[in-house]
């Protein structure tokens, strides 16, 4: 019993680290349709430059907060510019959802290799927040993970907040549920296609540095964390952040709960089969919509 | 209030518009007809922004606005209206008008208004995707009257509409026409209701302008009897042998 709520716990909270990554994927096919390939190697980026700041640190301190800024900062002119000078003009063509994905990939596969060339091979790993563990009942929790968990939750907040009530997340809503009533209306559908990718590499780039906690990076990994990204948002609708969430949950769980009762070379296995009959029974994911 | 010069637009070898030239005045209702294909959705596009003309220039209240993204063409004031009715679909009615009122540019209507304006405050908590096809209609162009648009252009707005649904659509054109003066350019395949609704339309075909001028006397131009009557009368012909 005291393990089965520990794998239990453990996996709400690797789920709570795939929701993150898996929202900024979302966030971008549901509003500018673009599925994002380069997203696990965005997501490293993001945990790169805030390695930068602690590399010489055991435990986090200000320094990794700078480091944060320093990569929302990156990230987002990252995204905006990247839409503006590539992805803007492939779209204006005809085969853009493939032309776009292929760039995406490529630009993937560089910047592997840029980081490769940069950092070296060798594993790495950012310092945790906060060291030590609480028990409540018969659970055990490192503070570490309370923290994660508080980030991802305010992160989901923040986003629905944007989303609800500024201009330019109202305008992402308009546009994400159709682009020809969008123009009608007067939104600047580039500018907003620009803020999306701004905005989602942001939070792919948070996801990133939390995965870097609690895990290890090195310049491959990016390819494992974007093909879960993929695997959640398929199975939680694609273009739904609700349906992400919960799928992230979801598989986080079964991740932990196979690991305890199979063992850890069970997880990708049991993830596909489940993520396959989703796919055969309800094709647009257990909460299919957009955004 | 509207001008085109020499407006062309071609696909490929395809000519969809070529040379088309024509002027509306302020208040006006203004008719636009042809047969498919004819080029009358093509026109829209490229007077809108969705397409850049490939020759040509279209001219609003005096300025140039050949070129301008629709974001922009829609702040300036023009608005439309497209034949498949597109809507917020998880948006109750009053939030899809709110987007209107949101982007619309400097000075917008107020949700409010527009509902009471177009009669359909019952149906503001109502979610587009539930509505029926005159409703989701209303929506639509209540979203784009409330960027406060002085010109109104629809894309066959009363295309699957019922005798009584069209009367009753007619109706809040005219009054939109009367009591905002806004000018009106309208798309629509039966010339019969053009003719009724419009002072002067302009006809279509093969992308080139057919007739320009009075709508009473469209039906007395060889030309346009030729497309229209005597297409209908080689089609009345094929079916019956």
């Amino acid at each position: 019993m005291e393990s089965f709520l520990n794998a239990l716990v453990s996996g709400l909270i690797s789920g709570s680290l795939y929701a993150a990554m898996a929202l900024g994927l979302t966030i971008i096919y549901g509003i500018s349709r673009i599925f994002n390939f380069g997203h696990g190697v965005i997501a490293l980026i993001g945990a790169y430059i805030a390695w930068i700041f602690v590399q010489n640190s055991k435990i986090a301190d200000t320094s990794l907060l700078l480091g944060i800024l320093v990569a929302i900062v990156f990230l987002f002119l990252l995204g905006f510019l990247l839409y503006r000078y590539t992805m803007n003009p492939l779209m204006k063509k005809p085969n853009w959802e493939i032309s776009t994905v292929l760039f995406m990939l490529g630009l993937g596969i560089l910047l592997e290799n840029v980081i490769l060339q940069i950092f070296g091979p060798r594993v790495k790993s950012i310092p945790v927040f906060k060291e030590g563990n609480i028990r409540i009942g018969m659970v055990q929790i490192n503070w570490h993970e309370i923290i994660i968990i508080f980030i991802v939750i305010l992160a989901i907040f923040l986003l629905n907040l944007f989303f609800k009530h500024t201009r330019s997340g109202q305008a992402m809503r308009a546009v994400a549920q159709s682009i020809p009533g969008a123009k009608v209306v007067g939104i600047d559908i580039e500018k907003i296609f620009g803020y999306t990718f701004g905005l989602a590499f942001v939070v792919t780039g948070i996801s990133g540095i939390l995965l870097g906690t609690k895990y290890y990076m090195n310049p491959h990994i990016g390819w494992e964390w974007m093909v879960k990204g993929f695997v959640i948002v398929c199975f939680g609708g694609l273009g739904s952040t609700n349906g992400a969430i919960y799928a992230a949950l979801i598989l986080g769980v079964v991740e932990a709960l196979a690991t305890l009762f199979l063992s850890a070379m069970w997880v990708w296995p049991i993830w596909f089969a489940i993520f396959m009959i989703v796919l055969l029974i309800r094709p647009q994911g257990i909460l299919g919509g957009r955004v | 209030m509207l001008e085109t010069r020499e407006l062309s637009r071609s696909f490929g070898k395809l000519a969809a518009l070529s040379n088309v030239s024509f002027s509306v005045d302020k208040g006006e209702v203004f008719g636009i007809a042809g047969p498919n294909g004819a080029g009358k959705s093509t026109l829209f596009n490229v007077i809108t922004g969705n397409y850049a003309p490939t020759s040509g220039k279209v001219f609003f209240c005096g300025n140039d606005i050949t070129g301008k993204k629709p974001y922009q063409i829609c702040q300036l004031g023009i608005g439309r209206t497209f034949q498949i009715p597109t809507t917020f679909h998880t948006l109750s009615v009053y939030d899809n008008i709110k987007v209107g009122s949101t982007f619309g540019g400097y000075k917008t209507r107020p949700p409010e208004e527009i509902l009471e304006f177009l009669n359909i405050s019952q149906l503001s908590a109502l979610p587009a995707r539930n509505l029926d096809l005159y409703s989701t209609k209303l929506t639509m162009l209540g979203a784009v009257l409330a960027t406060n648009c002085q010109l109104l252009m629809l894309d066959e707005p009363m295309a699957g509409f019922s005798i009584v649904e069209i009367n009753r659509f007619i109706e809040v054109l005219q009054r939109i026409n009367k009591e905002w003066g806004v000018t009106i350019v309208i798309i629509e395949h039966l010339l019969d209701i053009l003719i009724g609704l419009t002072e002067r339309m302009l006809i279509l075909s093969n992308g080139s302008l057919l007739y320009l001028g009075p709508s009473s006397e469209v039906t007395q131009d060889r030309k346009v009897v030729e497309v229209y009557i005597g297409a209908a009368h080689k089609e009345e012909f094929h079916a019956e042998s």
